[in-house]
């Protein structure tokens, strides 16, 4: 007999003898609890499923060792780590306003380049001086019209914080390829050529139409766009990450874990595909694709599996279906592993959050990626988040490294009877979404059809069914909530960075400062580029980013730019919800 | 005297935002509940939420914003509408609407927030109670 059956008939002997006895001891109709053998993973084979972090299938970690992972260092504190990671998200009001905020955080010893929000006009394409802004200007981030918005907000960034010295990052999707012109329009300005700019813009348009909703043209144009920015930057700026796909959007539109992966795995995929398709060799890109976060949820063993599994499904997408070579085309590489999603928050009794980010955060550090408390504790009070808030949240990640020692190991629960059952599963059922998303015809077919948004707002309705119903528990907000609980009550005190006048003044004095522009540039020239910018997007095959950068340089507008695009390519058109 | 028609709500996104959960899940559930529900879709600007009011007739308008424009945009709708000889729509409101801008909004002319947490069930309730009697 196999050890496997002799396992599966203990079990049988274990449950009649031990645990139904229980069972009706404690008058339960069945056990709320599980527990995993080796009979549940037979077959496991260590090698195969997970190996060594670093080497294929990176199921323990994409990288042999974590450099941040440093705890105690001798005599001294811990400095910063080696892997560089994004800035808090940050940006508000006017150019200005932005400059002048991070010229404060430096002298508060902020390093580092910004890791820019911008506005959702700018987001989707709109100048400040647009009806469809107002009210919008400055308030989810800065605004930036033109280039001239950019030289004002890097002001912060010159002489050994240089543009060739600190990496930007932009949280930009339909417009990616401008706001790049515009950085390498500065760039040139500066002195400082391509080759040498570091930044990672979004750039990641499909999960805008399933679940963030900055999009500006359909699908397809959109594609032509991504392939415009992989192409030009896999050539001429080599220390630029082309795109950071963000599951985490999606997951938290909604999404389930399931479809988190395999829409992450099928968005990758079609942009992979315009790499190919053009022409490139995979290892001359997929290196430079990065992720953005899968999102998560309080189910720490679930994350952390889930984490191991997605690895795992893009080391083999990488390999078997788009042949790469080089083990770094095969890494998902990104800037937060696990964590909690801003969803999982409550308004109701917020520190709770800090106990829940925490959760993310060790679930972070178990599967490979620094432990990151995120979101601040105060994230569903309103935009942004408190010094103190934030504070709280560092204090988190750096108690879980260094007081806990979470990351001296990793991949701890490798060979974990339970962790590998949910690993297999959790990539098996993703792989069968998968395939049906790639029977669709992939990733765009499945957003042009509806058929991701539909799923997303399904699955969104579903659990919100669930926690009315009370078949899911949030703490103070669905259960736990009579008198003889306290409401906690938190107080921040310390004024926020941003300066909440500044940030309602913004739209007037950026509309003020749009208009001055308009009237001192060479306007005629302006309509020259736009003519030719327009005859170029009719051309398929002709890459755009070179004549933004030109337009760009001449001052021209991004809402200008998006026009003359929007005439040639159409603008998408939601599809019908009900 | 016929059957009563049933509450008629029409779910808007204005402006930019374009998170969209939270007003595609009310708009589910509060059909679950028995209302007839047009959702409008993102990238509303205040006259076509109000153009859309209008023709649909509806009884209700539930505003949804994320992105901080709530306190310019939500009293528009409602001036708007008072414009037109509207003024008997219940205007409710939801989304990242910080405590603070409750009672500026509720100053102009939106007759409840519902914040983060609270079920549509309530939100169903709220509506029957204070929808204007035909």
């Amino acid at each position: 007999m196999s050890d496997t059956e002799k396992i599966k008939e203990k079990r049988k002997l274990w449950q009649e003898k031990v645990m139904d006895p229980a069972l009706k001891r404690f008058k339960l109709d069945k056990s709320p609890t599980e527990f995993y053998t080796p009979a549940e993973i037979e077959g496991f084979d260590f090698l195969s499923k997970v190996g060594f972090p670093g080497a294929y299938p990176y199921t323990a970690g994409v990288y042999p060792t974590l450099p941040y992972a440093v705890v105690a260092t001798k005599g001294s504190l811990p400095s910063a780590r080696g892997l560089v990671r994004a800035a808090r998200y940050s940006g508000y009001g006017t150019p200005e306003d932005t400059r002048d905020y991070y010229k404060m955080m430096q002298v508060r010893g902020l390093r580092g380049g910004p890791n820019l929000a911008m506005d959702l006009p700018t987001q989707c394409g709109y100048d400040s001086d647009n009806s469809v802004a107002r009210g919008e200007v400055g308030k989810v981030g800065v605004c930036v019209d033109t280039l001239r918005d950019f030289e004002v907000i890097y002001e912060s960034y010159t002489g050994d914080l240089d543009l060739d010295k600190i990496a930007s990052n932009f949280t930009i999707n339909a417009p990616a390829n401008i706001i790049i012109a515009f950085y390498a329009a500065l760039g040139e300005k500066r002195g400082i050529p391509l080759e040498k700019l570091r930044t990672t813009p979004q750039n990641d348009i499909l999960k805008e139409f399933v679940a963030r909703g900055t999009y500006i043209f359909p699908p397809r144009p959109s594609m032509r766009m991504f392939r415009d920015s992989l192409v030009f930057i896999a050539k001429y700026m080599p220390n630029v990450n082309i795109t950071s796909i963000g599951g985490y959007h999606i997951r938290e539109a909604g999404a389930t874990r399931n479809q988190d992966l395999a829409f992450s795995m099928a968005i990758g995929s079609a942009y992979l595909e315009e790499g190919v398709r053009a022409g490139l060799d995979i290892d001359s890109f997929a290196p430079r694709f990065t992720f953005n976060a899968f999102g998560g949820s309080m189910e720490l063993f679930k994350e952390v599996a889930f984490q191991r599994a997605a690895r795992r499904m893009w080391a083999r997408i990488m390999k078997e279906r788009f042949g790469a070579r080089d083990p770094r085309s095969m890494l998902i590489r990104q800037p937060l592993g696990a964590h909690i999603g801003c969803s999982s928050t409550t308004a109701q009794r917020p520190l709770n959050n800090l106990t829940r980010a925490v959760m993310g955060a060790i679930a972070s550090a178990l599967s490979g990626s620094p432990p990151m408390a995120f979101p601040p504790y105060d994230e569903p009070l309103g935009l942004g988040w408190s010094l103190e808030a934030s504070q709280l949240a560092e204090d988190a990640g750096r108690i879980l490294q260094y007081e806990a020692r979470l990351t001296e190991v990793i991949d701890p629960l490798a060979g974990s009877y339970y962790i590998e059952f949910l690993t297999d599963q959790i990539e098996e059922e993703a792989w069968k979404e998968l395939t049906k998303i790639e029977d669709m015809g992939g990733a765009v077919a499945a957003i042009e059809s509806g058929y991701m948004q539909r799923e997303v707002s399904r699955s969104a309705y579903e659990r919100q069914r669930r926690i009315e119903k009370g078949e899911e528990l949030l703490v103070g907000v669905n259960c736990f909530t009579d008198e003889s609980e306290l409401e906690v009550v938190t107080s921040r005190v310390v004024p926020h960075p941003y300066d909440e006048e500044k940030r309602e003044q913004a739209e007037e004095l950026q509309i003020a400062s749009l208009t001055r522009l308009k009237r001192s540039r060479d306007n005629r020239y302006v309509g020259e580029l736009l003519r030719g910018l327009k005859a170029a997007a009719e051309k398929e095959d002709e890459n755009l980013i070179p004549r933004f950068i030109e337009c760009a340089k001449a001052y021209v507008t991004e809402q200008e730019m998006c026009d003359v695009l929007r005439e040639v390519f159409g603008e998408y058109h939601e599809t019908a919800m009900f | 005297m016929g059957k009563m028609r049933p509450i008629k709500v029409l779910v808007a996104k204005p402006g930019l935002d374009g998170h969209d959960r939270g007003a595609k899940v009310v708009a589910m559930g509060l059909r679950d509940e028995g209302m007839e529900v047009i959702y409008t879709g993102l990238r509303q600007t205040p006259e076509k939420i109000v153009q859309a009011a209008l023709q649909e007739d509806v009884d209700v308008i539930g505003l949804s914003c994320l992105s901080g424009a709530h306190n310019r945009l939500f009293p528009e709708i409602v001036r708007q509408l008072r414009e037109n000889g509207k003024e008997d729509t219940l205007v409710i409101a939801g989304g990242h609407i910080p405590d603070k801008d409750i009672s500026f909004l509720q100053d102009h002319g939106v007759r409840a927030v519902f914040g983060h947490g609270i079920p549509v069930k309530s939100i169903a309730e709220f509506i029957r109670q204070n929808v204007a009697a035909d």
